[in-house]
């Protein structure tokens, strides 16, 4: 049995582990300004717990290369950096894709016969 | 509108900053310039803002500390090795005592093993550790001090008077009355009472404040 504290970090971890990938999928159609990225991350309920915690990700993303920024002018205040993937973000999101699939299925495969 | 809100934004990213300093300094110009932005544009999309909006935007984004915490384990930033609590321990404690009245205690050598234990200490900082040593070493310098007093009352020296480790703590005039040496002297016996009295007291207080902060350095 694992005690709840450890269980709540390890979920903690599986969200932050996922969670680029989820940044990289809402850019995988359209580039996207960081506020607009985190509003739509967090009308899905328990992806973030803290909505700054997606601007170190994005910073850190672009330094990977998966992202590149550029700024525009915004009609409604000061100029937005918009992200976009690259070919790389795109490797790397379709990598992802394969896996998780598998992935999932596995753990859907056991958790879901024991529950039913 | 009332400015109540500017202030808690500016707290925020002020706070925020402080909290991402061991980040490399352009990620942590990117960081808290998105999160500006993203605070503004969260406020423009407000029809009558209110205070109670503003803290809203602001526990949405999280605790300064959890944005510092997610963005170091992002960048594999170490995180600052005194996050635990310093405790001063006996090397600390010794270095105080030493620096203060070593001199006195073991002529000299007091004072050296407090320097020494001052600069092996994880607890000051090198700003602190050259005050400490430079800034009046009061436990060598008030035995010459002294010295210099008595031999200035009873006849006086001349010139520059240097310090066993080659530094001029003071330079005596070649003329002067017996008054004046008295002034002169019982000003620099005060001041090397006082001020090493003052040195110690401040390292002192740095053991207390932001522990974590000094031991970085």
């Amino acid at each position: 049995m694992v005690a709840p504290a450890k269980q709540d970090a390890l979920l903690a971890q599986m969200r932050k582990g996922t969670l680029q990938y989820c940044v990289l999928a809402l850019l995988a159609d359209e580039e996207r300004y960081g506020f607009d990225l985190v509003r739509s991350l967090a009308e899905t309920d328990g992806m973030v717990t803290s909505e700054g915690t997606i601007y170190p990700l994005l910073s850190r993303l672009r330094r990977d290369g998966l992202v590149e920024t550029t700024w525009r002018e915004s009609t409604s205040g000061p100029p937005r950096r918009y992200y976009r993937l690259t070919a790389d973000g795109r490797g790397a999101l379709d990598a992802f894709r394969g896996e998780w699939g598998r992935f999932r299925d596995a753990v859907d495969h056991f958790v879901e016969r024991k529950a039913g | 509108m009332s400015t109540t809100p500017d202030k808690l934004v500016e707290r925020y990213l002020k706070h925020l900053e402080v909290e991402l300093d061991d980040l490399p300094r352009d990620r942590r110009r990117e960081i808290v310039d998105e999160i500006e932005g993203h605070i503004a544009e969260a406020r423009a999309g407000l029809e009558h803002e209110t205070e109670a909006d503003v803290r809203n935007i602001l526990e949405g984004l999280g605790d300064p500390a959890d944005i510092a915490e997610d963005a170091r384990e992002r960048f594999e930033v170490r995180p600052p090795p005194a996050a635990q609590p310093f405790k001063p321990g006996w090397m600390e404690v010794a270095a105080l005592i030493l620096l203060l009245v070593g001199g006195l205690l073991i002529p000299i050598f007091g004072w050296i093993i407090g320097v020494v234990l001052l600069w092996f200490s994880n607890a000051w900082n090198v700003r602190d550790k050259i005050i400490g040593t430079v800034f009046v070493p009061g436990g060598l310098v008030l035995p010459i001090g002294l010295a210099v007093f008595s031999s200035g009352v009873s006849g006086g020296t001349c010139g520059p008077v240097i310090s066993g480790s080659g530094r001029a703590i003071t330079a005596a005039p070649c003329s002067y009355d017996a008054t004046s040496t008295n002034v002169f002297g019982i000003v620099a016996v005060i001041a090397l009472i006082v001020v090493p009295i003052v040195t110690t007291a401040y390292l002192a207080y740095r053991l207390r404040q932001q522990p974590s902060a000094a031991a970085i350095a």
